[in-house]
């Protein structure tokens, strides 16, 4: 006992002093766990994702012009863009300071990670597209996670114009549109069509590869918008599960690691905007690419 | 068995069995990814970025089968 060196002494004090913590961590967890909660409320997460009115117009035709929740957040996106933009162009550096550096780096990501590296011919001509593609996706996944005064009756609410089908399908729209305009001026209407099958193949395998080539490429416009949309709503479904299951839960502890929970699927979202846009403007640049150099 | 019931055994078991192969082809994109990069590491930029393309097509089929459930139950 007299020989425990000073090391030994600290060593033991120190794992007394975890256990202790460990202890007053676990009888707080307990405390909070017996105490009782407060009223349970319903949730209904699906009203989240209504179009909801905010301006009545007239229909015009089968078409309701009324401005929904949806247009004012597309809105807000081509604001933010614009106002970034306008914002970067009217004080240019040859040194750039911090910011104009972030929308230098966002512009060589896009020119040289996704036009740069897929497509072979057309890159300079179709640049523009992907990159609007791209910044447009990125913002409105983003402004999704940012909560805007919009909901019903003025309250506090995340939504994301990309959680609604038709955002996403007249994006792919776009895309698929623009796949056979440029491969339609490249080659014309019937060899492009015709290059769909490889022209070394034998007759009946000819015809079968050109069938499941044009059922693909009619699939590309449904799995483009299917892709953005259920990731951005399957997103945002569990941020509202997670956010509002402490109120089903009458229960603190449960409020608490549910905080925890909350921040970390809130990143989680912030990656699966990212990587979104980027996969939607990678694939139009692959598949405008292929149209352009069908020859391979 | 009454619709109702009918409808939400569907949708899960639509989203568990969908589930599955986008699973298993995901673990075995990214593990090639990973023993490319590691057996190559000065290409690692175009084999993540390839990596990524390919996890974002991947992971859309099990979203088909997502949206077939959100249709079972919410809209069917």
């Amino acid at each position: 006992m007299g020989d425990q060196t000073t090391a030994t002494v600290t060593r033991s004090r120190r794992r007394a002093v975890l256990l202790g913590c460990l202890l007053a961590v676990a009888a707080l967890a307990f405390v909070l766990a017996i105490i009782p909660g407060g009223k349970r409320a319903e949730v209904e997460i699906t009203r989240e994702f209504d179009p909801e009115v905010i301006v009545t117009l007239p229909t015009v035709g089968p078409f309701d012009l009324s401005i929904t929740k949806p247009v004012v957040y597309l809105w807000i996106a081509v604001a933010v863009i614009a106002v970034v933009a306008l914002a970067v162009n009217r004080s240019l550096n040859l040194r750039p300071g911090r910011f104009q550096l972030t929308i230098e780096t966002l512009y060589e990501l896009t020119r040289d990670g996704i036009v740069g590296s897929v497509m072979k011919s057309g890159a300079e001509t179709w640049f523009p597209y992907v990159a609007s593609v791209f910044v447009f996706i990125l913002v409105s996944n983003l402004l999704g996670l940012v909560p805007l005064p919009l909901a019903e009756h003025h309250q506090f609410g995340f939504y994301a114009a990309t959680a609604n089908l038709f955002v996403t399908l007249t994006l792919a729209l776009f895309t698929v549109v623009f796949t056979h305009y440029a491969g339609v001026r490249k080659n014309g209407p019937l060899t492009y069509l015709k290059n769909w099958a490889p022209a070394s193949a034998p007759p009946v395998l000819k015809q079968l590869i050109w069938l499941i080539h044009a059922v693909s490429e009619a699939f590309r416009l449904v799995s483009l918008a299917v892709r953005l949309f259920a990731n951005m709503l399957a997103g945002h479904a569990i941020l509202a599960v997670f956010f509002a299951m402490a109120l089903v839960f009458q229960n603190y502890l449960v409020a608490l690691v549910l905080q925890g929970g909350s921040v970390f699927i809130y990143m989680f979202e912030i990656f699966v905007a990212f990587i979104q846009a980027f996969i939607f403007a990678i694939l139009s640049a692959v598949y405008i690419g292929g149209a352009l150099d069908q020859e391979h | 068995m009454d619709p109702e019931s009918a409808k939400a055994l569907a949708a899960g078991i639509c989203m568990a069995v969908g589930s599955i192969g986008p699973a298993l082809g995901l673990g075995m994109l990214i593990s090639k990814a990973l023993e490319s990069i590691a057996r190559q590491p000065e290409v690692s930029g175009e084999i993540r970025t390839t990596m990524f393309i390919g996890i974002g097509v991947t992971e859309a089929v099990a979203l088909y089968a997502f949206v077939i459930a959100l249709i079972l139950i919410f809209v069917a």
